[in-house]
C-alpha cells in the first residue's frame, strides 16, 4: 500500500500545495495543465453527483484510489493511493486541522489564496505522510 | 438495499439507454404566508431551495407545484416567472410541493455525456501506469459502478452504498445487452435500445440482484 | 482518535485581560491615527474581516461542525458554539424577522469592553465593531453573504449589546476563470 500525491485546492480552483510521493507515472502535460484538468474534473464531478452535505468521497479505478475531502469554506484536499487503502477521509480531515490550519492559516505572513511557501507546512506535511500506516514504500 | 438506475453509454459518450429502477420520491407540500422563508434559485431552468431547510424540505429539492398545479420549469402552469410570482404578497398564502427535481432527458444525456469524458479524464490523471477510467464513484447517499467493456460501452450502474454484488450484475447486464439487444438483427448498433425482451430481462436480473444482493459466479 | 489532543495551542491559555487592554490599545491608536470616528468603525470592521476569513478554518477545523443549509442552523452554531468558543459568552438567538433572514445576537456581556468608558467626543465610535468584520468574514468563507451592525451596544446605555444579523445571498462557487 502507498500513497501518490497530494493535492490542496482553495475554492477558487488555485492549487495551495502539491507533493508526490510514489508517483510512476505523469499526466504527460504541465503542472499547471495538470492541477486545472483536476480541479475541473473534481468540480464536474461534484455537480454530477449534486448532493448536499459530503457528497463525493471518493473514486477508483483499476490501478489507484482518489479520496476526496472538502471543507465548508471550500478547501479541496485531494490524495490518490493505490487501491488497498481504505477510507481515508479521517486522514484527509487531520491534515486539513492539524497542518493546514495551524501552520497556513494561523500564519499570518502566508497570503491565502496563493500557492503555499511555507517549508515548515511542508516538513510537516510529507512527515506525516510518510508516518501514515498505508505509506510503505513498495521498490521505490 | 436497493439499485437505483441503470445507463448503457455507447463509446461515443451518447446515452443508449436508460432505467430508473427505484426511485424514493419524498415529495412535501407545506402552505406558506408570506414572505417565504427559504431561499430559491434557478438552476436549469428550474426553481431549487439553495439554502434553508424545515419540515422536511431540503437544499436542492425543486419546486413541484404550486397550489395543486404542476408546475413547467421556471414558470407556473399559467407561464409567470415562479420568483417573481412567489415576490408578490397578493399571492399568499400560497401551497407549494417541494422535492427531488425529476430529471429530464435531456439532462440524462448530458450526465452521461459527463460521466464519459470524467472516466477519460481519471485515467489521465493517474498516478500509476495503465489505469483504466472511473470504476466506482463513492457519494455519501449512493455508489456509482462502471463497467466499461474492451469494445468501449460502458455499463453503469447507480445503487445503494451497501448493496453488493454490482460487479456481477454489471456483467449479467452485458451478457443481456449483448443477447438481446445485439444479437436482434433490427438493432443498429451504437443506436439507442429499444428491445422489449432487453428491458424484461434487465428488470428481472435488478430484482434478483436486489434480492439475493449477489449472482453466483457464472450465473 | 481525538484530534485535539495534539493540538499545541489548547494548552497556551493567554490571559483575557491582556487580550481586552490589547483590543483597548489598538481602538485607541485608530482614534489617534484617523481622527474620525466613521473611518476607524470601517478600519476595525476590515481588521475583523481578515480574522473571520481565517479565523473559521480554525472553527472548522476544532469544532465538528459541517455545512449549514439554513440559517436558523448558522445562527445557533454562532451563538452556541462559535462565541462559547471564542469569547466564553453564549449570546441568545432573537428578533427573527417573518421571512427568516435577519436576526439578533443578544450579549448579556461583551468581554471586549470590560474596562471601557465611551467618551462624549467619540460618540459615533462603534468600539467592537470588529465582531462585526469577524463575522462577515467567516460567513463569506462558508458562501454566506451577510450584513452585520451592532443594533444596540451596552457603552452607548442600552441595558445589553445587540448584533443585527442581516442574510443578503448565497455566494455561489467560482467555475475555474476561462482558460483557452
Amino acid at each position: 500500500m502507498t500513497v501518490h500525491n497530494l493535492y490542496i485546492f482553495d475554492r477558487n480552483g488555485t492549487c495551495l500545495h502539491y507533493s508526490e510521493w510514489n508517483r510512476k507515472k505523469q499526466a504527460g502535460i504541465s503542472k499547471e495543465e495538470e492541477y486545472k484538468l483536476m480541479y475541473g474534473m473534481l468540480f464536474s464531478i461534484r455537480s454530477f453527483v449534486n448532493c448536499r452535505k459530503d457528497g463525493f468521497m471518493s473514486f477508483h479505478t483499476s490501478r489507484y484510489k482518489l479520496h476526496y475531502y472538502e471543507t465548508p469554506t471550500g478547501i479541496k484536499l485531494v490524495m490518490n493511493t493505490d487501491l488497498g487503502v481504505q477510507n481515508c477521509r479521517d486522514t484527509l480531515q487531520q491534515i486539513y486541522s492539524t497542518l493546514y490550519v495551524e501552520y497556513i492559516v494561523k500564519n499570518p505572513l502566508c497570503v491565502l489564496g496563493e500557492s503555499l511557501q511555507s517549508d515548515l507546512f511542508n516538513s510537516k506535511l510529507d512527515s506525516f505522510i510518510r508516518a501514515l500506516p498505508f505509506f510503505n514504500i513498495r521498490a521505490a | 438495499m436497493a439499485i437505483f438506475s441503470v445507463f448503457v453509454v455507447n463509446k461515443a459518450g451518447g446515452l443508449i439507454y436508460q432505467y430508473d429502477n427505484y426511485v424514493t420520491r419524498a415529495e412535501v407540500e407545506k402552505t406558506f404566508s408570506f414572505p417565504l422563508d427559504l431561499v430559491l434559485k434557478i438552476h436549469d431552468e428550474k426553481v431549487i431551495v439553495s439554502f434553508g431547510q424545515r419540515d422536511g424540505i431540503r437544499v436542492g429539492h425543486g419546486v413541484l407545484s404550486i397550489n395543486g398545479v404542476d408546475v413547467n420549469g421556471k414558470y407556473t402552469a399559467e407561464g409567470k416567472e415562479i420568483v417573481e410570482y412567489l415576490k408578490d404578497p397578493a399571492n399568499y398564502p400560497v401551497s407549494i410541493k417541494f422535492g427531488r427535481p425529476r430529471l429530464s432527458s435531456n439532462e440524462k444525456l448530458m450526465l452521461a455525456s459527463m460521466f464519459h469524458s470524467l472516466f477519460a479524464i481519471g485515467s489521465q490523471l493517474s498516478p500509476e501506469v495503465g489505469s483504466s477510467g472511473i470504476e466506482m464513484l463513492e457519494t455519501d447517499v449512493f455508489k456509482l459502478h462502471c463497467f466499461q467493456t474492451l469494445t468501449g460501452i460502458k455499463f453503469i450502474v447507480l445503487a445503494d452504498p451497501r448493496q453488493t454484488g454490482i460487479d456481477a450484475l454489471l456483467r449479467k447486464i452485458y451478457e443481456i445487452y449483448s443477447d438481446f439487444a445485439l444479437k436482434n438483427p433490427f438493432y443498429s448498433l451504437e443506436m439507442p435500445i429499444r428491445c422489449e425482451l432487453f428491458d424484461q430481462n434487465l428488470k428481472s436480473a435488478l430484482e434478483i440482484a436486489e434480492k439475493a444482493g449477489t449472482f453466483g459466479p457464472g450465473s | 482518535m481525538s484530534r485535539q489532543s495534539n493540538r499545541t495551542t489548547d494548552s497556551k491559555k493567554m490571559n483575557s485581560e491582556l487580550f481586552t487592554l490589547t483590543y483597548g490599545a489598538l481602538v485607541t491608536q485608530l482614534c489617534k491615527d484617523y481622527e474620525n470616528d466613521e473611518e476607524v468603525n470601517k478600519q476595525l470592521d476590515k481588521m475583523g474581516y481578515n480574522i473571520g476569513v481565517r479565523l473559521i478554518e480554525d472553527f472548522l477545523a476544532r469544532s465538528s461542525v459541517g455545512r449549514c443549509q439554513d440559517f436558523r442552523e448558522t445562527a445557533d452554531v454562532i451563538a452556541k458554539v462559535a462565541f462559547k468558543m471564542y469569547l466564553g459568552v453564549t449570546p441568545s438567538v432573537t428578533n427573527w424577522s417573518p421571512a427568516g433572514d435577519e436576526f439578533s445576537l443578544i450579549l448579556e456581556s461583551n468581554p471586549l469592553v470590560d474596562f471601557v468608558e465611551l467618551p462624549d467626543n467619540h460618540s459615533n465610535l462603534v468600539y467592537s465593531s470588529l465582531l462585526c468584520g469577524v463575522l462577515k468574514g467567516a460567513l463569506e468563507m462558508v458562501q454566506m453573504a451577510v450584513d452585520v451592525r451592532f443594533a444596540q451596544d451596552t457603552l452607548r446605555g442600552d441595558s445589553v449589546t445587540e448584533i443585527r444579523m442581516k442574510f443578503i445571498k448565497r455566494i455561489e462557487e467560482n467555475v475555474p476563470a476561462g482558460d483557452e
